[in-house]
């Protein structure tokens, strides 16, 4: 069975999601491709928002998602943490 | 007379220079650790940041103690009375009180609780195995042995336990992670017979040395990964 995940993994998942999308992403397309509800997505989205980790902005009337460089900064950190993780077996 | 002064002269100063990197590798180690448990918050990040930093601590204590001798050595060279001060300092127990016995049990504290990560003990089990080290480092004040005997022990089973994450496929950091603690376990045994030869001494610093730079290489290896892998 898939280990649930936790907060900071779907954190990681939402921002890597993102970012693989050149940066820019729907809301409705992260909230697919992070497995998430739409409740959870409102709510993880005012976290990362209020944290400036991600930002709202709109473009031909529609919007988007678009990873911040603090974003970006704090994804590379939880790599680097999951790394270090399966290298000491922790 | 306490006899604490192993190193061949001719080494002297090299084995400060070996702590100094093993200290600053083991302080790495743990201060990223610690970053990385204010992040996630996970009790196994705090404890092995205080394993290493308490490791990172120990050398501390050693290399003090070392550069103090050395610097008594030297000082005796330049007036000219080797011989005596020299054996003054050799036999005096106060370097062993306040260098080595931290060192030695902040060491064999350090172990153990990185051995406790990966078999998570009841604090009864954990309380007998802690009077247990601070039996095994008072003894090691007339056998020195005591002590790289119970490092030898605890290294081995860190060491066991590294090799078991390898085997799951953790790939090459967790290969070299495992090396560099076998060599460190393996220095430990050059350590135990160091009253033979002083070159045994010299061989196990060497092993040390190599050691933590394969843990530097491992932390380095994480670094790479981490920016490379999603």
């Amino acid at each position: 069975m898939a280990k649930k995940r936790d907060k900071l993994g779907i954190i990681s998942d939402m921002l890597a999601s993102i970012q693989e999308r050149n940066g820019v992403i729907k809301p409705t397309h992260l909230m697919y491709r992070s497995n998430l509800s739409h409740a959870q997505l409102k709510s993880y989205l005012e976290e990362l928002v209020g944290k400036r980790l991600v930002e709202r902005i709109q473009k031909n009337e529609y919007e988007y998602i678009s990873i911040t460089n603090k974003g970006c900064a704090f994804l590379q950190k939880l790599k680097e943490i999951n790394e270090f993780e399966r290298t000491f077996g922790i | 007379m306490l006899d604490f002064v192993y190193s061949p002269r001719w080494f002297c100063g090299n084995e400060i220079i070996i702590d100094i990197v093993s200290i600053l590798v083991l302080f790495l180690i743990g201060f990223f650790s610690f970053t990385y448990y204010r992040i996630k918050r996970k009790r196994e990040h705090l404890s092995l940041a205080s394993a290493f930093l308490m490791l990172s601590l120990a050398l501390i204590f050693k290399t003090l103690t070392n550069f103090t001798v050395l610097y008594h050595l030297l000082e005796t060279k330049r007036i000219g009375l080797i011989t005596i001060t020299y054996e003054i300092v050799k036999s005096s127990d106060i370097p062993f009180y306040a260098g080595f016995l931290p060192y030695r049990l902040l060491t064999l504290l350090g172990l153990y609780m990185l051995y406790s990560i990966y078999h998570k003990q009841s604090r009864t089990t954990a309380f007998v195995i802690i009077y247990l080290l601070f039996v095994s480092t008072y003894f090691s004040y007339s056998a020195y042995y005591a002590f790289h005997l119970t490092a030898l022990t605890l290294l081995a089973l860190i060491t066991v336990e590294y090799f078991k994450n390898y085997r799951k496929g953790r790939g090459r950091a967790a290969m070299v992670l495992t090396l560099s603690f076998a060599l460190i376990t393996i220095s430990q045994v050059f350590f135990i017979f160091l009253n033979l030869h002083t070159i045994f001494y010299v061989i196990a610093a060497l092993m040390q040395l190599a050691g933590y730079s394969g843990l530097l290489i491992t932390f380095i290896m994480v670094l790479i990964y981490g920016k490379k892998k999603r």
